[in-house]
């Protein structure tokens, strides 16, 4: 096989982790500008226009009846627990393995979190949720990690069984689904996140919530808008998280491109799967047939892992890794009385994990490098 | 056609104004494609802002609303504990108050439609922990007397400075009298962004750096989260968009207080209150509220011949469905009620000529004739 080298790339890395200058490029911007051109004279920047037009256009993109911009993916999930009721001394079931936020966001309705372990696709193990639930429960909060995917028809059954709502936090996993049900679809709703590093992104903070319940919609409207049910009727105590009308205008432009970004993704995944599926120091993680995962991280768990890292960063690969210390254990979470140890799969996966790039930007030749810089490694 | 064509704000006018230099600042954010999180722009605004309203530190975030919101739960206001305010604000700064689990307890407003400060003093209880006066309309409330009372009681003072970026009283900047100033700079604000955007000032660096944690998710760095938080940042093509708006902000302010001065000298009636401007004030104007007897009348009127105007707020706080849970009657408190039947916001917004104030005032006065 012949030997790859790259160029640099002007932060240094040859593999770089952020596609953001690819994206953005002269071209790109200067047709967004010229969007921005058109809009900003409108001066309809509060929930005006464009905000309604993203809306729609993210509701048919995910197959879903109403989409409500919000200021943020976490966001997303607090006003989705937040019109559902979640208040003190109520539970809610979620990933022991998730990001901050969806934590932040239960904690932030003063309810409790009550964790689960994962599996090896990095999402909710479903079978441990029954034991879980206590008469305190509110709601389960599923997290697709990672562009994963939960197990959610499953996840359905039980929460019927105890008549329990389920709020998805799709915020890595937009387009990601299950016999092409898509996330976020399947609960009472579903969070999504538009921060610039993920899938869909606009120019700062953003995010999404869908629902296919009408009255649940109107909630989340009038709690995003501080309780307004008009200009001058407050009926509710609301919050002040709205998708600006200036980031829903690079979102309508970026939207077009989603099934690109979301085909190339599991493109390069695909090829990286193939080729590091060889390497006997790297397992992959649970692939599926009937799912479509999405990529917003490509995750695999590797052997010596912190070796890896290091030598893949000196090798101008710009590795990661999501999370190095599970959310459970940090110091923000004492107070629950999470102990190391509690959650094993969690544990294991946070040694293991490194996260490589598989943007929908990287080149063939800039793939194969990562997978010879992986097998360099392992043959020294 | 109406005979006039003078709009509420103008937004568009800003945008003609603006347009090459915003284009560039878009291109320069962009191109660095850093959008979230602590970068040059938003460290550059936070020192800027800080200088400019007199407190050691800003702490930019996503909303005047989360401005509230973080100064009261960085202050550990929580269940159990009052919070004095008034009931003619905007809903933002009594919802933060129940957010947080605790109790907003109002106090009626003076003619000037600010906080009553000997009202306020009859309000205070044990549990009182802080008030929260509302500088509105870009008129500073009676901070001396204000921070008299709350020294005595012990009571923190948390100024909602939303509508009054450059205000002052008795030579010093709104926001730079309580612990913490709470400010807004929403599209529609004297400084405003092109989306939400609001920031704190705050003389107490500790409470800055704790804040600046809460901001983005508790956490101190990328791995380490020190306690439950929230996402709030400014974004940073907002923060850039500022930094060059801040430039402006004294000529915005001045021409404000021109159309006012002029507003003041043409509507002399009896039946109108013209709000003033008194020794120790410097207002900004971010609204020009006048209170007039038959006010729907004269605002209908006024639409008519195309002169917007607006009401802030129609309904008392007090008043909402969503205040229902506190307790409080129609009677409750005589000032704002009234207030709330008579106050109507004329167009004081920089782009206006002296003519189209001259105009304005006109058809006021031409309404009572």
């Amino acid at each position: 096989m012949t030997r790859i080298d790259l160029p640099l790339q002007p932060n240094g890395t040859k593999v770089q982790w952020s596609y953001l200058p690819r994206q953005f490029n002269e071209q790109s911007i200067e047709q967004i500008l010229d969007r921005l051109r058109a809009f900003i004279p409108t001066g309809d920047f509060t929930l005006g226009k464009p905000v309604r037009e993203f809306e729609e256009r993210f509701a048919r993109l995910i197959g879903a009846r109403h989409a409500i911009g919000v200021n943020s993916g976490t966001d997303a999930l607090k006003l989705s627990l937040k019109a559902l009721g979640v208040g003190p001394d109520d539970e809610v079931i979620t990933a022991a393995n998730t990001f901050i936020a969806t934590i932040g966001a239960i904690a932030e309705n003063f309810a409790r979190p009550v964790l689960v372990d994962c599996t090896d696709n990095f999402c909710m193990d479903v079978s441990k949720v029954e034991a879980a639930i206590t008469p305190r429960t509110k709601a389960i909060m599923p997290v697709h990690l990672a562009g994963q995917m939960t197990d959610m028809p499953a996840l359905m059954e039980i929460a019927a069984r105890h008549k329990l709502p389920v709020i998805e936090d799709s915020c890595q996993c937009i387009l990601g689904a299950i016999a092409d049900r898509n996330a976020g679809t399947f609960g009472l709703a579903g969070g999504f996140s538009l921060h610039p590093l993920k899938n869909l992104n606009v120019w700062g903070d953003g995010g999404v919530i869908v629902t296919n319940d009408d009255e649940f919609a109107v909630k989340l409207r009038r709690l995003r808008n501080h309780g307004l049910a008009d200009r001058d009727s407050v009926v509710m105590l609301g919050c002040n998280s709205r998708l600006d009308s200036l980031q829903a205008v690079i979102g309508n432009w970026l939207i077009d491109q989603v099934d690109f970004i979301t085909t190339t993704r599991i493109k390069n995944a695909a090829y990286l799967d193939g080729e590091l599926g060889k390497l006997s120091q790297i397992r992959l993680p649970q692939r599926y047939n009937d799912r479509r995962l999405v990529f917003h991280l490509y995750i695999v768990f590797a052997e010596r892992r912190d070796e890896l890292l290091a030598h893949c960063r000196n090798a101008g690969v710009e590795a990661k890794v999501h999370y190095p210390i599970p959310v459970y254990r940090q110091e923000g979470l004492q107070p629950l009385g999470y102990r190391k140890g509690d959650f094993p799969v969690t544990d294991r996966h946070a040694d293991a994990m490194i996260s490589l790039p598989a943007h929908e930007h990287l080149t063939a030749k800039q793939l194969a490098y990562i997978v010879q810089t992986i097998s360099d490694f392992y043959q020294s | 056609m109406p005979r006039y064509d003078i709009p509420y704000v103008n937004l568009p006018a800003q945008a003609d104004e603006e347009m090459p230099e915003l284009a560039a600042i878009f291109d320069r954010v962009v191109r660095r494609g850093s959008f979230v999180g602590a970068g040059a722009e938003i460290e550059r605004l936070e020192a800027r802002l800080a200088e400019y309203c007199g407190t050691r530190e800003t702490i930019a975030l996503n909303s005047g609303t989360d401005a509230l919101f973080l100064a009261l739960k960085v202050a550990g206001i929580g269940p159990g504990d009052e919070v004095i305010t008034p009931p003619n604000s905007f809903i933002a700064s009594t919802a933060v108050i129940a957010h947080l689990g605790a109790r907003p307890v109002f106090v009626d407003v003076l003619a000037d439609q600010n906080i009553d400060p000997a009202a306020l003093k009859r309000a205070i209880t044990p549990r009182t922990r802080a008030i929260m006066p509302v500088h509105l309309t870009g008129r500073v409330c009676r901070m001396d007397r204000i921070i008299e009372i709350a020294a005595r009681h012990n009571l923190l003072v948390i100024e909602d400075a939303a509508q009054s970026i450059g205000s002052m009283f008795q030579g010093r900047k709104s926001g730079s009298f309580g612990h913490f100033g709470c400010f807004s700079a929403h599209p529609l604000k004297n400084l405003n962004a092109m989306g939400d955007a609001g920031f704190v000032t705050t003389n107490d660096a500790e409470a800055a750096a704790r804040m600046r944690d809460l901001r983005t998710h508790g956490m101190a760095d990328r791995e380490t989260v020190e306690e439950w938080g929230f996402v709030s940042r400014m974004d940073v093509l907002q923060a850039a968009i500022l930094d060059y708006r801040l430039d402006k902000l004294p000529d915005v302010i001045a021409k404000r207080r021109e159309n006012a001065a002029l507003y003041q000298r043409l509507i002399k009636h009896e039946k109108i209150f013209v709000p003033p401007c008194r020794q120790d004030e410097f207002n900004t104007f971010h609204t020009f509220v006048i209170q007039a007897d038959r006010r729907d009348d004269l605002q209908r009127h006024l639409r008519a011949i195309g002169i917007k105007t607006a009401i802030h707020y129609p309904v008392p706080i007090h008043l909402q469905p969503a205040a229902a849970g506190l307790g409080y009657r129609k009677g409750d408190f005589p000032a704002t009620e009234s207030q709330a039947e008579r106050i109507l916001t004329l167009p004081v917004n920089q782009y206006m000529s002296a003519q189209d104030v001259e105009a304005v005032a006109g058809e006021v006065l031409a309404f009572y004739r």
